[in-house]
């Protein structure tokens, strides 16, 4: 950490004196200087465990061999890792690890990569002196993803380590013992766990592999493509291995990208959907009311033909925009480019619609940037942190571990504001490593946050240099916070004032202290109000603008953050820049050689209800799908169906789609190159792995191809060329480099937020959210990302769908008893609006009153949904809702 | 030059040691060149003739499609693609295996590298065809010439020693990896 002197130390290894910082392991201050010292059990990411006595190496003045895996450097230290004696030692730890050994290296998918394998051909002989029959396991299944082999373990622990450890999962456990020892999994049947394919990765041989692509290669045939997983804001970075263009499988190495070379189950296991045989393959168009398959020629002249004669008749304001934030930075900078200057207007919007744009839009509110302005490296050093509606393992797993490190190897203290409540499970919980933890019910993260606040104050742990900074600031939220009663706090958040402020404690007496709010906040009911006034607690516990702090909201999406800087949404240019500010307008349209278009930009369920009102005839839709994603109440269908022309660019026919007149087939992201930014704002390459299925191209490609048959060519040669045209109006933006360096906050708009800025709606955002109980014998329906999903594109990967192929509805045991549910059983949701029918899941972690439904499969889930737009973001809420429930 | 030499050279001895040799033969004469296809010759034991794959004693196909064969071909006459042998989960097989035999240079490598002796050089040569194509073999074609050169076959691996028992066999009551 930062306020430790760093000391270090000078030893000898094989001779070569060597500078390592204090407290290294000999192995590690071996592998710098180049020397792989032989290992089983030792991984950087575990803490040593020294069982395999693989390592060993010879200490000068040290009677007996040493694991160098569990000896820390020492000033003088004289290390010698190859001479006769520690050969000798490898040499017999390796015959008796082969003694019990299957040998089955042809048929074993680590054949080829395989640590045995290699310190084997080096050290030892190749025929065994042991006659006697091996031990041989009884073959226990595993899993559909998971297969194991357990005559091939070598008992090094990693796997049962790295579950703990590093996942907090638990779900592996040695069971046996000496050479007896086996892995099992505590589950009754299959192994249950998170499938984040870390023991597959982790395991030294092939005890443990992946069954997805079992026998489907050999290490040597694969060929490496580094890229980014798109199924979430964290930005992991994946190696996709491909044989003779399929898709054969995915991993990360150690020390990779800002996961570190830890992956979840969609970035593991997720990666089939690129050659899902229901990708589209030819451009369609639509004759005589049905899409038939045409050539690009024909598809893009008549999409052209289409928009001319149509901007003749309506001007440009007849068209607007939607595009996917999955798409690469590149896409989604040349979509906002061709809607701007080809076609002439304002009126696009992006998927971070639907939730980020409320984190954005506080962030610059109060303190002027639209980024994080801490990177991964201060939550893992903070001394506190607050999470606030982030069911993280699910929606942002790598970011989860991130704070699993902090609290579990650096001790931080962890508070949580969340829907969830602390249960054992089997996949995990962060509540579960809490110090303070509010279950807050989903509609009322505001009301926890105050009751926080109120601690703050009440406490007296208002920053006394905030007081004098900005009296009338601490004055009024001092005011505000008071009025509330700690009573009402108490029964909207069902936690007691004493453990309100002692969590308030907590978080203001660490020195570093980060917040985390996830979509359980930017996708409410006043998203972009509470994340605000989360960023006061960090104001008022004078955390905010110290280096390490600030407040992270999490993307969902895998580029919300570069649809955001791309200025592919309603009210951003590229930047971004406010679309209103002429300083902006300016500098962009210089660099552009062309004049920017006057009209407003219009947010997504604008341009839904201008599609309905007629005023809108021609809608560009690129990967997003809103007639899947938003609800029926959004009448996105009807919307769309009265467009004289909609253009989908599409990987599959989608809901959208299929509504289209055109739909030109996209490259998903195994097929193109590019940058995405991650929620830290880390812009990172996306490089191709395989060859565009059938006739598909990348979604800038396509629009450049119309903006020429449109009379205003946009043209590149290559993603790299529009990254640098984009580097142009963002100074820096995608230089590659290992770390990101977040943003500082802008001390001015802190300034202008504090005088003056904080009082528009002071008022509204510190008063409890309007109670809306729940009649009796209703639920909450929460509709939430799942861990195995992620948006509805996951559900074609055939991996995911071993993992969950349906939506089913998880429930308290207490509600489960009441309605006489069982696990497995089906029950009828109801209300006003509609009616669908669904399994139950019991699991302890939902909350009383609450009923937890996965977004990800086209279920009639979103017929009970209402949706309303934010009045200020215009993002759309539909997460939540009441429903009967009946047991059918 | 000593004595002796000298009268060597002059009565051309060594020329006339060299056509001893040529009259013998033009006594005993026998003809050397195989009047090919009438006459064919006896192929020494480790012969290396066309490539075959081989079966099991009770008919199943030894490869287990590990692919070490065409990793130790030196002219990429090898491809295999190997999977899950259908119906026998966990087990693995070469679903396809084909040569290209206008390749092969008949150096035996692949032979060597396979581990479960699966597959074997034959004493077959007489491979001319008309059309090259003819030479991409297949499984089933490799397979074939397998079951016509060698009529003695091996036990199944698993049954020949208990520490092989668990070497590429089936559990039927796993399901089958995901597809
Ligand atoms: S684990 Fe390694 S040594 Fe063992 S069978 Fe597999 S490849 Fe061979
Ligand atoms: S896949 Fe991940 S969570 Fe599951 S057992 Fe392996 S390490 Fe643990
Ligand atoms: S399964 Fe692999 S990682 Fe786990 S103990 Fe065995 S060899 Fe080690
Ligand atoms: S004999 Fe040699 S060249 Fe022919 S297939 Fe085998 S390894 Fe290749
Ligand atoms: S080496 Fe033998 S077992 Fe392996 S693929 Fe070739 S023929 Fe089959
Ligand atoms: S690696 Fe050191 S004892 Fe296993």
């Amino acid at each position: 950490m930062a306020d430790v002197a760093i000391e270090t130390v000078t030893l000898t290894i094989d001779g070569v004196p060597v500078t390592a910082l204090k407290g290294t392991l000999v192995i590690e201050a071996a592998r710098q200087m180049g020397v792989m010292i032989p290992h089983f059990c030792y991984h950087p990411k575990l803490k040593p465990d020294a069982n395999c006595r693989m390592c060993v190496v010879e200490i000068e003045k040290v009677p007996k061999l040493q694991t160098s895996c569990s000896t820390p450097v020492a000033e003088g230290m004289v290390v010698r890792t190859a001479t006769t004696v520690v050969n000798e030692a490898h040499k017999s730890i390796l015959e008796f690890i082969l003694a019990n050994h299957p040998l089955d290296c042809p048929v074993c998918d680590q054949g080829g990569r395989c640590d045995l394998q290699d310190f084997s051909h080096e050290s030892t002989p190749t025929t065994s002196r042991f006659v006697e029959v091996k031990r041989i396991f009884q073959k226990e299944y595993f899993s559909p993803l998971i297969e194991t082999e357990m005559n091939r373990c070598v008992q090094c622990l990693r796997c049962v380590r790295y579950c703990d450890e590093v996942m907090d999962v638990k779900a592996l456990a040695p069971s046996g013992r000496g050479t007896m020892t086996e892995i099992k999994h505590f589950s009754i049947h299959e192994l249950d766990c998170e499938f984040c394919g870390g023991c597959v990765q982790i395991c030294p041989v092939g005890a443990i592999t992946s069954r997805l692509s079992m026998y489907e290669f050999r290490p040597w045939m694969l060929k490496r493509a580094d890229t980014i997983c798109t199924y979430c804001g964290d930005g992991c970075q994946i190696t996709i291995q491909t044989k003779e263009n399929e898709l054969i499988e995915v991993n990360s190495s150690h020390g990779a990208g800002r996961n570190n070379g830890d992956l979840c189950p969609r970035g593991f296991f997720g990666y089939h959907v690129s050659t899902h045989p229901d990708r589209l393959q030819h451009p369609l168009i639509r004759r005589n009311g049905a899409l038939v398959q045409t050539t690009w020629e024909e598809a893009l002249e008549f999409i052209a033909e289409t928009c001319l004669s149509l901007k003749l008749a309506h001007g440009p304001t007849a068209f607007a925009g939607l595009i996917a934030s999955r798409c690469t930075n590149e896409d989604l900078y040349v979509f906002q480019k061709f809607m701007r200057l080809v076609i002439g207007t304002n009126q696009l919007d992006s998927s971070a619609r639907y939730g980020h744009i409320n984190g954005v839009r506080a962030l610059l509110r109060v303190q002027g940037t639209h980024r994080w302005t801490i990177a991964f490296e201060d939550i893992v050093s903070a001394h506190a942190l607050l999470l606030v509606g982030t069911n993280i393992t699910e929606t942002n797993p790598i970011t989860g571990l991130k704070v699993k490190e902090a609290v579990k190897k650096r001790g931080a203290v962890l508070v949580t504001v969340e829907a969830l409540q602390p249960a054992i499970g089997t996949i995990s919980n962060i509540t579960n490593l809490a110090a303070h933890h509010v279950t807050a019910h989903p509609e009322r993260f505001g009301d926890a946050v105050l009751g926080l606040i109120k601690g703050v104050v009440e406490e007296g742990l208002v920053d006394p240099s905030l007081t004098q900074r900005a009296p009338e600031y601490v004055k009024a939220i001092s005011e505000a916070v008071r009025c509330l009663p700690w009573s009402a706090i108490e029964q909207a958040t069902g936690s007691t004032s004493s453990a309100l402020r002692a969590a308030a404690r907590a978080f203001a007496d660490a020195p570093r202290a980060v917040i985390l709010v996830g979509q359980g906040v930017l996708r409410a009911p006043g998203g972009s109000g509470v994340t605000t006034t989360l960023l006061d607690l960090l104001l008022l516990t004078g955390h905010h603008g110290r280096p390490g702090c600030g407040l992270a909201p999490l993307a969902e999406e895998n580029n919300d953050q570069g649809a955001v800087e791309m200025g592919t949404v309603a009210e951003f240019l590229p930047g971004p820049g406010d679309l209103t500010d002429q300083a902006v307008r300016e500098r962009i349209a210089g660099l552009w050689k062309e004049e920017l278009p006057q009209t407003p930009g219009r947010t997504l369920m604008e341009i839904l209800d201008d599609a309905r009102a007629g005023t809108v005839k021609v809608l560009f839709v690129v990967g997003e799908n809103p007639v899947g994603t938003l609800p029926h109440a959004a009448r996105a269908k009807e919307a769309l169906e009265r467009l004289e022309l909609l253009v989908c660019q599409e990987l599959f026919l989608t809901e959208t789609a299929a509504l289209a007149d055109v739909v030109l087939p996209a490259c998903s992201y195994a097929e193109k190159s590019g940058t995405f930014t991650n929620t830290e704002g880390h812009v990172q390459s996306v490089r191709q792995a395989i060859e565009p299925v059938g006739e598909s191209r990348p979604d800038w490609e396509i629009l450049s191809a119309l903006s020429v048959l449109l009379g205003y060519p946009i043209e590149y040669r290559e993603p790299r060329e529009i990254l640098k045209e984009i580097r142009s109006l963002i100074s820096g933006y995608g230089l590659l480099g290992p770390a990101p360096i977040p943003p500082r906050p802008d001390a001015a708009v802190v300034e202008g937020y504090l005088k003056k800025g904080f009082a528009e709606d002071v008022t509204s955002r510190y008063s409890l959210s309007s109670s809306t109980d729940r009649q009796a014998g209703n639920l909450t329906l929460v509709v939430a990302q799942s861990l195995f999903h992620s948006g509805k594109l996951s559900t074609r990967a055939k991996g995911l769908l071993e993992l969950q192929k349906a939506g089913a509805l998880a429930l308290n045991p207490a509600d489960a008893t009441l309605l006489g549910i069982a696990e497995g059983d089906q029950v009828r949701l109801s209300n006003a609006r509609g009616q669908m029918t669904t399994s139950v899941q019991v699991r302890d972690r939902v909350p009383e009153g609450q009923a937890v439904f996965p977004e990800h499969f086209d279920q009639e889930v979103r017929r009970l949904l209402s949706v309303s737009p934010d009045p200020q973001t215009g993002a759309p809420y539909f997460k939540t809702t009441q429903v009967k429930v009946e047991k059918v | 030059m000593t004595f002796g030499e000298w009268v060597k050279t002059i009565t051309f001895y060594e020329i006339l040691v060299g056509m001893k040799s040529t009259l013998k033969h033009l006594i005993n004469y026998k003809p050397v060149t195989l009047q090919y296809p009438h006459e064919k010759r006896t192929l020494p034991d480790n012969y290396r003739g066309m490539l075959a794959l081989l079966r099991y004693d009770d008919d199943t196909e030894k490869c287990v499609g590990c692919d070490l064969c065409a990793a130790a071909c030196p002219s990429r006459v090898i491809k295999v693609i190997s999977s899950e042998v259908p119906g026998e989960p966990t087990k693995r097989f070469a679903k396809e295996y084909s040569m290209d035999m206008t390749r092969c240079l008949f150096c035996g490598l692949c032979v060597e590298a396979c581990p479960v002796d699966a597959l074997a050089m034959t004493r077959e040569y007489e491979w001319a065809v008309y059309d090259k194509r003819e030479l991409l073999l297949n499984k089933q074609q490799l397979l074939a010439i397998g079951d016509r050169s060698f009529q003695v076959r091996e036990k199944r691996l698993e049954l020949q020693h208990p520490n092989v028992a668990f070497f590429n066999v089936s559990f039927k009551e796993l399901p089958q990896k995901p597809s």
